[in-house]
């Protein structure tokens, strides 16, 4: 019988996190990924919690990104009108900012680079539709069948279809999909006009490989990964989480898995709206500090940003729904060096997991932020990540000695240290602006191995509210997906000006979508919440303004009216200037279904008995901040009770992270064993 | 006589020859009245917080070259006694780089650096007061610190229209600075805060599509305005005297960097040439840039004199637009992870011909295409270069923005204009140590995106057929350059179209180390009395034999086969002032290949067979190109081809004894 225990797994490319909520408890397990087999690592993290008694098995992802990033990708063809077999190569042909005056710059996924798919496997087809979906040439099978069977010959396992204006009509993407599978046989199709009907033909043939891809790479993975959950007794829900966090029962997920193809630092932001929702904090800066980044994110009224596309590499666009996050490179692994006109610089480098920081002792000879916080003391060189390594201080040292500078030692940790706060200070700034947000209404969130070590001392820069720990900072984001909603999402392009007259084809839209995501429920649920939005534009505009609200019910002309209206409010809110007078253009309608799903739910933290007061373990002494050498308390996370109160300098440890308190911060223990740090002392 | 432009901002002479990295803790903090950490820091904090000046402005621009191409730049100024100098800027386009910085001095100079209050907005747009062309037009924003101005927010952005005789302004025939655009002196948009009515009515009074560029100015007023307030916040924070100390800080970073690149090549004079095709008069003068890079020490010196006399129409640059190619260009090659800054220029001088094509003036040297001198100059730097940088040397790009301007009246008497975006704006760059070149992108100064088949087929009567790389045009090398675009466009309504095609004269894409050049391009029209608008008819193939019955445009080319050809005849884009075409005609834009780097004949044989697989060289041009022997059919069994090894080999020995 299916029981009300929850289960979030986050496959990581080095470790899968699992964690399990039963009967109020959150108990974790962490073990190495299998990158061959991940399914069987999931599998044998699995079995050590109770998934017999689960109602959901919640599940993210990196194996797919990792697949793209890496380049071992099954072997897909690309089918296109003919004339364009170079849109994937080609791209939106601009080259990234930083690259602006570097002629060695080339696309990373370019024919001259690592192709997703070769030109050889990209096949143009002898059709036409024209941009109102009229056929100006018609589809010429025996040519398409002469391609199809090259590519039968080359034994493609996918086959991606996108042809231009398909977005407006599908016709000649569908008749492929069935020559495809008259020449080819039983593989794997995705076709642009279901994957993505959005107007734009690169962003959506990007989108479409990718989805194909992601069909050949979790499509067999889901089956071992069902049945060997099957075999542990478990018989509720497998939902994969999307780049949204949004949780999507696995059929639904399968069938446009583009959709789940970054999914794992998503879920960190919805454990953060999550924990916010818990005890009272709408307004959240999300900052995931790991080895190689930090992954910024921000949560307003208990909403993510959330972005309409989302970019692999720099122009690997796929459309979808993604939490906007900002991946500075700034994190553990981040390495130190000087620059040639003697500034010290953090990163973006990183020494990655192997050889790792100077003090893993794995050959790292540059030093790191890790190594930055050991010569500080923060970091308890026999304790490190739940004590599975030691960390060596002397290869440390050796690593900052080498710095070519004339600093001494303790100024090079003192910069280093600084420099790496700064890195991180900035990435989030730069977000808070990019998106018009004022940091002293957020607070901030402070997880990812290297997290509650390094953001406390942001306060002393930075004008948060506090910085929150929250409860398991170390595998937070694997809480995210036991805090996540079920959502079914779909979207259509049609262009036309709003006007009373509109009214009618935005209402079949939306009955259309309506009915095709009811049918997807495949039964009856009950307190589902449908969301309507459109993306717009001012007539003239080519890039939209996404998610203006539409109205529920029938679309009537009085409907369209408030979409103007809508529109025009949300134009000013985000850009500050208005234009009422010029038309506004629909262009993607949306719709959400929201289905109510169970959450985690955080124990309170036992109250501290009458009369006893904490207390530190014992003493450190901390080295190289500003004002020299200074005496911090040490303390254990599990020894923290509810209301409890730690003044800095102090560090607060637990197996899978490091608190750092500076001087001058205040940290208490809140509702559900949050650890929140604020300036100034509390006497 | 000449005019002579010498480093941009102050510090030049009075330089310490200590190098910033052995300055002690007590030196840095005279000199740049902050920590060392603290410039860092605030250096990062400039370049952040300017791109943020240019980030609301993509999305919500009108002007489809603002918001599909990304045609702008900003950058923050240091204020008058630090000699304006440019302390950091956006990542958008290059050729804004060098202009923007004299640009502010001059315009905040004439206007009165004393007259400014806070929240006013200078506009400027006169090309020689500021270079670029009258489309650029200029915002600068004053940011005071008390009373005292502590820097200038600049955003510089292409406007859709700034009057003159070309709708839209892209034009290679127009003849001075009357027929060339509406001119604006510098002066007030607004007033603290407030906009200035007689500005606004000069403007758009006399501009066309006033009514789409007017909320872009809106727009761009919020942008300067969140520039201010970003510099504000620093202030406040660091102190204006540490902000000052890091414009400074910045500037002679980039100095120094660019003066240890020089250091590290070897003294000589490097010369070249490079020729645009011709002027909007007619084909009898090519328009020839003529370059003697002079190195000695941590100086180098870019004489320009020999370079044509400018043209009879604006396809001139002004001597701050030659003043920035050259900055780039050097940038580009010797030290590409510098920031740019005014002190990139700090040990460059300039020796400009005035009434040069490279120095054009007023009022009959015309500048509209400045651009593409600026491509042209970086061309000849990299041939002037190619040989003393070795394996630092870069394969020519493309070249140009090959513009197309194509225009009529939908059936119900509504205008169309579909102004660059439908030529041939995208292509190939060179082969360089990093690899083989990439095929799609901007030449080397240019950065802008290219739209979507989708969206131009939505808003104008046109279809792109075709968008492809073509067989064996990518100049040949150890790295090959990447491959020529072919471009169709076919129009469904009658249109009219002029092009702006100034590199198809001379192969633009340059090999270096013993690569060969990219392949010439062309334009031609198919079909221009009219043809099928629909059925397979309307696909125009891409082998040779079609271009005899075709009409050639530009580019040299075998006179009866109409096939680029070096020997061949120079077909002269201007030859008609405007070219009518019915429904159903084609255009074909087919750009230069990039150039290769390095001897073909070290290609590693396995690569060739992969570009054989992939249809960027043919099984003749594999063995013609690079003498590999390769057999198979690469269309129909792409993975069944092999290497005639002992052949590859006995022919590559033969080439190389020969």
């Amino acid at each position: 019988m299916t029981g009300t225990g929850l289960i979030g797994v986050d496959v990581g490319g080095t470790f899968t996190d699992i964690v399990a909520i039963a009967d109020g408890r959150i108990e974790t397990v962490k073990v190495a990924t299998n990158v061959a087999e991940s399914y069987k690592a999931v599998l044998e993290g699995a079995s050590e919690v109770d998934v017999a008694s689960a109602s959901a098995f919640n599940h993210a992802s990196t194996h797919g990104l990792n697949a793209i990033i890496t380049r071992r990708l099954p072997k897909v063809a690309f089918l296109t009108t003919e004339g364009h077999r170079d849109v994937l190569d080609m791209a939106r042909a601009w080259r990234p900012g930083e690259a602006n005056t570097d002629p060695r710059w080339r696309r990373s996924f370019g024919d001259v680079t690592a192709p997703i798919v070769p030109r050889y496997l990209r096949r143009g087809i002898r059709e036409r539709l024209g941009a109102d979906g009229t056929t100006v040439v018609r589809l010429d099978e025996e040519q398409a069948r002469a391609e199809l069977r090259i590519l039968a010959h080359c034994g493609v396992e996918g086959v991606a279809i996108c042809l231009l204006h398909s977005y407006v009509d599908g016709r000649h993407e569908r008749r492929l999909r069935e020559l495809v599978r008259e020449e080819i046989g039983d593989v794997a199709i995705s076709i642009s006009s279901e994957v993505s009907p959005l107007a734009r033909e690169y962003p959506r043939a990007s989108t479409t490989v990718i989805d194909v891809l992601m069909k050949r790479i979790y499509g067999p993975y889901t089956r071992e990964l069902a049945a060997g959950l099957d075999g542990l007794g478990f018989t509720g829900d497998l939902n994969f989480a999307d780049c949204a966090a949004m949780l999507a029962p696995v059929d639904v997920a399968m069938e446009r898995p583009s959709r789940v193809v970054f999914s794992g630092p998503a879920a960190g932001t919805v454990a953060c709206a999550h924990l916010g929702s818990l005890i009272g904090e709408p307004n959240l800066i999300c900052t995931d500090i790991g080895g190689t980044s930090s992954d910024i994110s921000v949560v307003t009224g208990g909403k993510p940003f959330v972005n309409t596309t989302f970019e692999l590499e720099h122009d690997l666009v796929v459309n979808t729904l993604s939490n906007e996050i900002v991946s500075v490179g700034a994190g553990g692994g981040s390495i130190v060096g000087i620059t040639p006109t003697g500034e010290v610089r953090v990163g973006p480098e990183s020494a990655g997991a192997d050889p790792g920081p100077a003090c893993y002792g794995r050959g790292g000879s540059a030093p790191t932020t890790t190594d930055t916080f050991l010569m500080m003391g923060i970091l308890d060189p026999d304790r490190f990540a739940a004590g599975r390594s030691r960390l060596d201080p002397e290869l440390a040292r050796v690593a900052f000695e080498k710095l070519e500078t004339n600093a001494p030692l303790a100024e090079r940790v003192r910069v280093a240290y600084r420099m790496a706060l700064n890195n991180v200070a900035e990435g989030i700034v730069d977000v808070l602006v990019k998106n018009g947000v004022d940091p002293r209404d957020h607070a901030l969130v402070a997880y990812g191995a290297a997290g509650p070590m390094m953001l406390p001392a942001l306060l002393d820069q930075m004008h948060v509210k506090s910085v929150i720990v929250p409860p398991h900072p170390g595998l937070f984001s694997a809480l995210g997906l036991v805090s996540a909603d079920q959502v079914y999402a779909d979207s259509r392009t049609s262009y036309a000006v709003l006007t009373p007259d509109a009214a009618g084809d935005i209402d079949a839209l939306y009955q259309d979508m309506e009915a095709a995501m009811t049918r997807s429920f495949g039964r009856e649920i009950e307190g589902v919440t449908f969301h309507r939005s459109f993306d717009g534009q001012l007539m003239g505009q080519v890039w939209e303004t996404p998610f203006v609200d539409v109205p529920d019910g029938t679309i009537t002309p009085d409907a369209v009216q408030q979409m103007i209206a809508n529109f025009h409010d949300a134009y000013e809110a985000r850009s500050g200037n208005r234009f009422e007078e010029m038309p506004v253009q629909g262009v993607t309608y949306r719709l959400t279904a929201t289905v109510p799903t169970a959450k985690v739910d955080y124990p309170a933290p036992a109250p501290r008995p009458a009369g006893e007061t904490l207390q530190p373990r014992t003493h450190l002494t901390l080295h190289h901040l500003d004002d020299g050498d200074i005496t911090a308390a040490e303390y254990e996370r599990d020894d923290l009770r509810g209301g409890d109160v730690v003044e800095g300098p102090a560090v607060i440890r637990e197996p899978m992270s490091t608190t750092f308190v500076p001087s001058g911060l205040t940290a208490r223990v809140g509702g559900v064993g949050e650890i929140v740090i604020t300036r100034g002392a509390t006497r | 006589m000449s005019t002579i432009l010498t480093s941009a901002d102050d510090a030049s002479d009075e330089m310490v020859e200590t190098l910033l990295k052995d300055l002690t803790d007590q030196e840095f903090r005279e000199r740049y009245d902050c920590d060392r950490f603290t410039a860092t820091v605030l250096a990062n904090r400039l370049r952040y917080s300017v791109q943020h000046v240019v980030t609301g402005l993509l999305h919500r621009a009108f002007s489809p070259i603002i918001a599909l191409c990304y045609d702008f730049a900003a950058c923050i100024c240091a204020p008058p006694e630090q000699n304006y100098a440019m302390s950091a800027v956006t990542n958008g386009l290059s050729i804004f780089l060098g202009t923007m910085s004299a640009g502010v001095k001059v315009a905040v100079e004439e206007y009165g650096p004393e007259n400014l209050r806070p929240g006013d907005l200078l506009v400027c747009n006169d090309v020689y007061r500021m270079g670029n062309h009258y489309n650029d037009v200029c915002f600068i924003r004053p940011v005071f610190h008390g009373e005292r101005i502590a820097g200038f927010i600049a955003l510089r952005a292409h406007q859709l229209d700034v009057g003159g005789i070309a709708p839209g302004g892209f034009s290679a025939s127009k003849h001075n600075i009357y027929e060339d655009g509406l001119s604006i002196s510098p002066r007030l948009l607004y007033r603290e805060g407030k906009p200035v009515r007689e500005t606004f009515s000069l403007i758009f009074d006399n501009v066309r599509m006033a009514e789409v560029m007017l909320p872009d100015f809106h727009t761009m007023q919020g942008c300067c305005t969140l520039g201010e307030e970003l510099l504000q916040e620093t202030i406040e924070r660091y102190g204006v005297e540490a902000v000052l100390g890091t414009m400074r800080y910045s500037n002679d970073a980039s100095a120094e960097s660019m003066r240890r690149a020089f250091a590290a090549m070897p003294d000589g004079d490097y010369s070249a040439s490079g020729s645009l095709d011709a002027d909007g008069v007619d084909a009898d003068e090519e328009y020839r840039v003529h370059l003697v890079l002079r190195k000695r020490g941590t100086r180098v010196e870019a004489d320009f004199s020999g370079s044509s006399r400018q043209a009879r129409t604006c396809i001139n640059a002004g001597a701050l637009d030659t003043k920035t190619a050259v900055g780039v260009s050097l940038k580009m090659l010797l030290s590409p992870g510098s920031e740019f800054t005014s002190g990139t220029f700090r040990d460059i001088d300039l020796v400009i011909p005035p009434g040069s094509m490279v120095g054009a003036l007023p009022p009959d040297g015309a500048v509209f295409c400045y651009y593409e001198v600026s491509a042209l100059i970086n061309t000849v730097m990299l041939r002037a270069l190619g040989g003393v940088l070795g394996d630092a040397a870069l394969g020519g790009d493309f070249g140009a923005a090959y513009v197309h301007n194509a225009y009529g009246a939908h059936p119900d008497g509504t205008p169309w204009l579909c102004a660059a975006m439908a030529g041939g704006e995208h292509g190939p760059r060179g082969g360089s140590n990093a690899g083989d070149g990439d095929g799609q992108s901007c030449s080397y100064v240019f950065n802008l995106m290219s739209p979507a088949t989708e969206s131009l087929e939505q808003d104008f009567p046109l279809r792109i057929m075709q968008r492809e790389f073509v067989p064996d045009t990518a100049g040949a090398g150890a790295h090959r350059g990447g491959a020529s675009v072919v471009k169709d466009v076919l129009y469904t309504q009658p249109a009219q179209h002029q092009t702006i095609s100034l590199r198809f004269r001379q192969p633009a894409g340059v090999g270096v180390g013993g690569g060969d050049d990219g392949a010439l391009g062309g334009v031609w029209i198919f079909g221009q009395d009219g043809a099928a608008t629909t059925g397979a008819e309307t696909f125009v193939a891409m082998d040779e034999g079609v271009y005899a019955d075709a009409v050639a445009v530009a580019g040299t080319m075998d006179p009866q086969t109409q096939v680029p050809d070096l020997d061949g005849e120079y077909f002269y884009y201007g030859r008609v002032p405007a070219w009518n075409t019915a429904p159903g005609a084609t255009w074909r834009y087919r750009t230069d290949g990039g150039g290769g780097w390095g001897d073909p004949l070290d290609r590693d044989p396995e690569r060739v067979k992969r570009d054989v697989r992939d249809e960027y060289v043919t099984i003749a041009g594999a063995e013609r190109d690079f003498g590999v022997v390769i057999t198979g059919d690469p269309h129909t069994d792409p993975e069944g081809l092999q290497i005639d090894v002992a052949a590859t080999e006995k022919l590559r020995a033969s080439r190389r004894h020969a």
